[in-house]
């Protein structure tokens, strides 16, 4: 039999050599052939040493086979073969002269949904894994599909598994194609938080570095001002994530620009992911079902942007009980409803969320903060609704609405009074600014084959900034008599808006590979900014025109059409590696130019033994949208601009590399990477952009863009030690950013603006009671970047007088500020039954009043007392909200 | 428990007193005293250089002006003139050449203050790009009336070149205007004298986004302007005046053709910003060695034109 078992292998190993096409002659041979009561192996025997024809099989394909009985005469010697082995699942192929058996190996696929068992939830990421003789697994889509062939037979063992979910383990039957649909049962207790290095197990399907999941958990319990939770803050504790002081400034991923962030709300880029500059983002944390962010590395499927991805997906909404969450904070209050329209069928979602700042702004103001800037009647709100509408027509076929829609709202109105010997001046500022997103997704999943699936999208984006602003200056004589000095309004806005549609197909021919490929079409619209002006000035003025004419000031519309094709392959092999590739092509066309780029990703991962995951990988991406404005900081009037003739595609390159080890409750990562800007925009500023709203930007915004290239390069760690009931989890970043543009700094490479050395991140998790949990954050960072002067000279005009002083800046983001750190701190409880739950969160940000520097002010202006003045944004802020479910 | 709560809740409201401003000890960056010379000079005039000392920023007195300054300028390598001291009518001191700016010639300035280190610095009054055509549309002139009774005439202007180089495209220009005051004798207006006066304009939102003021009374062009090939600059002048006695008469453009040492200075000067915080100021050009200031040439051309009779 041992001889047997050779032939056979050495068959199987043959057939891979030789080619099998066509058939062979002896197959037809007419055999007459008689066996009563026989074994088939006997039989096979039998009819070898009759025919002469070699055949070569395995005792052990027969044993569960009962004797049969063959009489046949004239008949070809392919149909023996069949009649005497019809008791088998089993086939045979000539090598040769020989017949050689071999079992035939029926696959089935293993496909369906992980959902939340209570709400209905379909959840991302879930990782899935079957274990039999070997284990093999996948994880969720960003539907919450899986899907995986698999040997036909019993005995597999299923684990589904989700961060703040029961395990879920069954027992599987492969004997057909199989539909599940997997309901996790939510964690009961305060969850605990796995914010940074990813368990091992996990990092094969999940790709460990530079993607990061961010879970709605740990944005919760995270200490936040105010207590309103916020997905960004989240993100920024990542390493290699910096933000500007307290949030404000935008997201700055390994040294990239905040506009190089694709960040998607259900696959819909939202232009403007903060409220109230940076301090909140859009994302109402009672909305968000899953988030990941990639720092590099990122997968074909995303393009746009050049630096990150972070995609945020909304809840669903309960399928089977309403429910309503209502959660209130220092700042703002927010409301959800859910529930079905038809149970297991149909679910809605409907949350707002609204803000009360009156008396913060009234207590800054009094403080002298940037915040009152220029003024003394503030007021500053925003507002967040979420819709989201799903139905399941069936087990095949689904249907998602998602809508968004936010904005802020900023007014400042103070007035001036100035006595004179001959009257009164009086000087009455306002300014009144909206902006806001708003998005729209109609979305249609389909189960085209058992291991196909779709996804199908029709998309709307749209952000919008209007300010206002108004001057009326007035004189009252002492004599009672008064004149109108100066009466001026200007009307700012910019806007920029998409439509677009896409269709994702997710394949799974082997429980190996996974390939994803779709094309997307999106057209833009563009209004980089309209500026209409009312201007009475008696007199003259440098701008002097009739108080009835307009000026419209760069009103041009543009449109352009974005196309994009992307092939993506996820391939586990040789066991223990994973290789991520993928290639995108993108086109961009406007004013009959058109441009485009090949974007190639890569990446290698190997889990090796003890715990070890050794990855590296490559990206390219391009980006054909740029926001541009004079600060560079995120600001929402800061334009979103085209890629023309005259300004170029953004194309960035990185590299990363990096190792991670999982061990005896420890989980330690180290990763490198360096980042090459080959092509990084930035604005020539106009300098008064932030007291006239942004206007100046708008006009001659193609002649105004510098094309520079840049760098960033890093060394990034996370450790993170669960030592029950305490986890503690530390990141820290070495990073450098450089920028070079000809047009700035006389041509020499400078630090980038949020280039910071140091930048760690302390958190400690301690679970005081099954309840009750305690959240610790300490955060350091090395002071950004800024240009100070230190001398100054005096440039006379022609006929003498002094023109202006000169201060010397000899180089641009030369100098530091002090380095920033805070701690905060915030306990969570969770009370109540299922039907009722309350939640608080008790805690303060900023807890030592850290006076971290937002920016600095040398006031040379007043005499011999110059000085650096020092503005600080967050004091210490009360942390405190309280949320009820029922 | 309640008690240190109680305790909690007080400390946080006092923290909030905090102020969110302060004075930070920041150390500024400290140089050391240098000599700042500015000239900025043209052909068929002598070349004027106004020294002086730089100051640290926190110091509000007046900048010291050297008494003993060695200032020369050199050609090619070799000695051409010793500038001498001139104080005029309005006290402003500078240092003056007797020899007169020659086109694409290369002047090197050396200025030596005891005590300090040399300051030396190079540039070219380059040759002049002359203005072809500068045209008042007439057909688009226009009357304002302003709200104190004035009135101003809003003058479309073009102003174009004789050719635009393909690059080193450094330009700046000047408006003035001339405004005839006259009287009222027997029904006619006799002309009684002129004045000069510069001229505001107008323009679409793309020209006034890439023009600066500079200190030099003139506005400097961006070079990005001509990035769509034009050679013409559309301007609305406007000429303030009283119907009563005044009437617009003539303007005056003068345009400069600039060195990239004076284009570079003054971009860099425009983008310093006002010291408006979150605004990151540009570096300044300086191609003073071993001080600060700028040396650098420039060529004028200039154009008059006729304010035709407007009713």
């Amino acid at each position: 039999m041992a001889i047997r078992v050779l032939v056979l292998s050495l068959g199987l190993i043959s057939l891979s050599f030789i080619s099998l096409k066509g058939q062979n002659p002896l197959q037809n041979r007419a055999v007459d052939f008689t066996c009563i009561n026989c074994l088939p192996t006997d039989a096979l025997v039998q009819l070898s040493r009759q025919t002469g024809i070699n055949i070569v099989f395995n005792d052990l394909f027969f044993q569960d086979c009962s004797p049969v009985t063959v009489i046949v005469a004239g008949v070809p010697f392919s149909k023996v073969l069949e009649t005497i082995t019809a008791c088998t699942n089993l086939s045979y192929r000539w090598v040769g002269d020989q017949v050689v058996f071999y079992r035939k190996i029926q696959k089935f696929t293993l496909s369906g949904y992980v959902q939340d068992a209570e709400t209905g939830e379909r959840l991302i990421g879930a990782s899935v894994r079957v274990f039999s003789n070997a284990a093999t697994g996948t994880t969720t889509n960003e539907y919450g599909f899986f899907s995986l062939p698999l040997e036909q037979g019993g005995g597999y063992r299923l684990a589904v598994s989700y961060i703040g979910y029961q395990q879920d383990l069954r027992t599987l039957e492969m004997n057909a194609d199989r539909l599940l649909t997997i309901r996790l049962a939510p964690n009961s207790a305060l969850p605990e938080v796995l914010v940074t290095a990813l368990p091992v197990a996990d990092m094969v399907e999940n790709g460990a570095g530079s993607r990061q999941n961010l879970p709605p958990a740990a944005m919760k319990q995270m200490p936040v001002p105010g207590g309103e939770a916020d997905l960004l803050r989240l993100a920024a504790l990542q390493s290699g994530v910096q933000t500007g002081v307290d949030g404000l400034g935008g997201l700055h991923v390994r040294g990239g620009n905040a506009d190089q962030n694709l960040i998607l709300l259900d696959d819909v880029p939202v232009y403007n992911p903060h409220h109230a500059l940076g301090l909140f983002s859009v994302f109402n944390p009672a909305t968000v079902s899953n988030a990941r962010l990639w720092k590099g590395d990122f997968p074909a499927r995303y393009s746009g942007r050049a630096s990150s991805v972070l995609d945020v997906r909304t809840r669903d909404g309960h399928f089977r009980e309403f429910h309503t969450d209502i959660s209130a904070g220092l700042f703002a209050v927010s409301a959800t409803v859910e529930g079905p329209l038809v149970r297991d069928t149909c679910s809605f979602l409907l949350s707002g969320r609204t803000t009360y700042f009156g008396p913060w702004i009234d207590l800054f103001s009094k403080r002298d903060n940037l915040i009152t800037f220029s003024g003394e009647n503030i007021n500053y709100r925003f507002h967040d609704v979420n819709a989201k509408l799903n139905y399941i027509f069936s087990a095949k076929n689904r249907l998602y609405f998602s809508y968004y829609q936010g904005g802020d709202i900023f007014k400042n109105r103070f007035e001036q009074r100035t006595n004179d010997p001959e009257g009164l001046f009086t000087d009455e500022y306002t300014l009144d600014s909206e902006w806001g997103n708003a998005i729209a997704a109609l979305r249609w999943n389909h189960l085209l084959r058992k291991n196909l699936f779709t996804n199908t999208t029709v998309r709307f984006s749209r952000f919008y900034y209007q300010s206002k602003l108004g001057l009326l200056s007035n004189f009252l004589s002492a004599s009672g008599k008064e004149n109108l000095l100066a009466n001026y309004g200007q009307i700012y806005q910019t806007v920029i808006r998409d439509w677009s549609g896409k269709t994702d197909f997710s394949y799974f021919p082997t429980n190996t590979l996974t390939l994803r490929w779709g094309l997307a079409y999106t057209f833009h619209t563009f209004q980089p900014g309209a500026l209409s002006i009312n201007f009475l000035v008696p007199g003259q003025s440098p701008i002097t025109i009739d108080s009835l004419s307009k000026v419209l000031l760069n009103n041009e519309r543009l449109g352009a059409d974005e196309a994009e094709v992307y092939l993506d392959a996820e391939w586990q092999f040789f066991k223990n590696w994973r290789l991520d590739a993928g290639l995108n092509y993108s086109l961009f066309q406007i004013r009959n130019n058109t441009f485009s780029a090949i974007q190639p990703r890569l990446r290698v991962q190997r889990s090796g033994p003890g715990g070890w995951t050794h990855w590296a990988g490559f990206h390219r991406s391009a980006q054909y949208l740029h926001q541009i404005g004079s600060f560079n900081i995120s600001l929402p009037f800061e334009l979103w601009v085209p890629t023309t003739t005259k300004v170029p595609p953004e194309l960035v390159w990185q590299i990363s590399g990096g190792t991670a080890l999982s061990r005896s409750g420890w989980n330690v990562s180290l990763e490198g990477y360096y980042k090459r800007f080959e092509r990084v925009l930035t604005f020539l500023s106009s300098n008064t952009a932030l007291f006239t709203g942004g206007a100046e930007d708008a006009s001659g915004w193609e002649d105004r863009v510098s094309a520079g290239t840049g760098s960033g390069y890093g060394l990034e760690i996370n450790l993170e030690k669960r030592l029950r009931p305490t986890t503690v989890v530390f990141t820290y970043s070495w990073s450098k950013a450089i920028r070079q543009f000809p047009d700035i700094n006389s041509g020499r490479a400078f630090p980038f603006r949020f280039d910071r050395r140091h930048d760690l991140t302390i958190n400690v998790q301690q679970r005081i009671a099954n309840w009750l949990n305690l959240n610790l954050v300490w955060a350091f960072a090395t002071g950004n970047p800024i240009t100070l002067s230190g001398v100054k000279y005096q440039h006379h005009a022609p006929n003498g007088d002094i023109e202006r002083n000169v201060y010397v800046y000899t180089e641009v983001n030369g100098y530091r500020l002090p380095a920033y750190h805070r701690l905060d701190v915030a306990f969570n409880a969770l009370f109540g039954r299922k039907q009722l739950t309350h939640s608080i969160q008790l805690g303060a940000y900023n807890i030592y009043n850290r006076a971290n520097p937002f920016f600095l002010y040398v006031d040379s202006g007043s005499g011999s007392n110059a000085k650096a003045i020092q503005y600080t944004l967050l004091p210490l802020l009360p942390s405190f909200r309280y949320e009820l479910k029922f | 428990m309640s008690l240190k709560y109680h305790t909690l809740l007080t400390c946080i409201l006092l923290l909030l007193g905090w102020r969110c401003v302060r004075e930070a000890d920041i150390k500024l960056p400290e140089q050391p005293t240098r000599i700042v010379a500015i000239s900025h000079f043209s052909p068929g005039n002598p070349i004027q250089v106004e020294v002086s000392l730089s100051q640290s920023i926190t110091d509000a007195g007046d900048p010291v002006i050297p008494a003993n300054a060695d200032v020369s300028i050199a050609v090619g390598g070799k000695f051409l003139d010793k500038l001498f001291r001139v104080t005029d009518d309005g006290g402003r001191i500078y240092w003056e050449s007797r020899d007169l700016v020659e086109t694409n010639t290369e002047y090197t300035l050396a200025v030596r203050v005891a005590g300090l280190d040399l300051v030396e610095a190079h540039s070219v009054a380059p040759a002049p790009i002359r203005l072809s055509n500068t045209r008042v549309d007439t057909l688009g002139m226009r009357i304002i009336e302003l709200t104190d009774g004035k009135l101003a005439l809003q003058v479309p202007l073009e102003i174009s070149m004789a050719n635009l180089p393909a690059q080193d495209r450094y330009f700046a220009f000047g408006l003035r205007h001339e405004i005839e005051i006259f009287e009222i004798i027997d029904g006619e207006p006799i002309p009684d004298e002129y004045y000069e006066a510069s001229t505001k304009f107008l323009a679409d939102g793309r020209t006034l986004a890439l023009v600066y003021d500079t200190p030099e009374k003139v506005v400097l062009v961006d070079q990005n302007f001509w990035s769509n090939d034009s050679k013409t600059i559309w301007l609305d002048a406007l000429i303030p005046f009283d119907p009563d006695y005044e009437r617009p008469r003539r303007m005056f453009i003068e345009w400069r053709t600039l060195s990239e040492d004076f284009y570079r200075y003054h971009l860099s000067l425009a983008r310093q910003g006002s010291n408006i915080p979150l605004n990151d100021p540009d570096a300044l050009y300086n191609n003073i060695s071993g001080g600060y200031g700028n040396f650098s040439g420039f060529s004028v051309s200039n154009d008059t034109i006729a304010i035709p009779d407007f009713n």
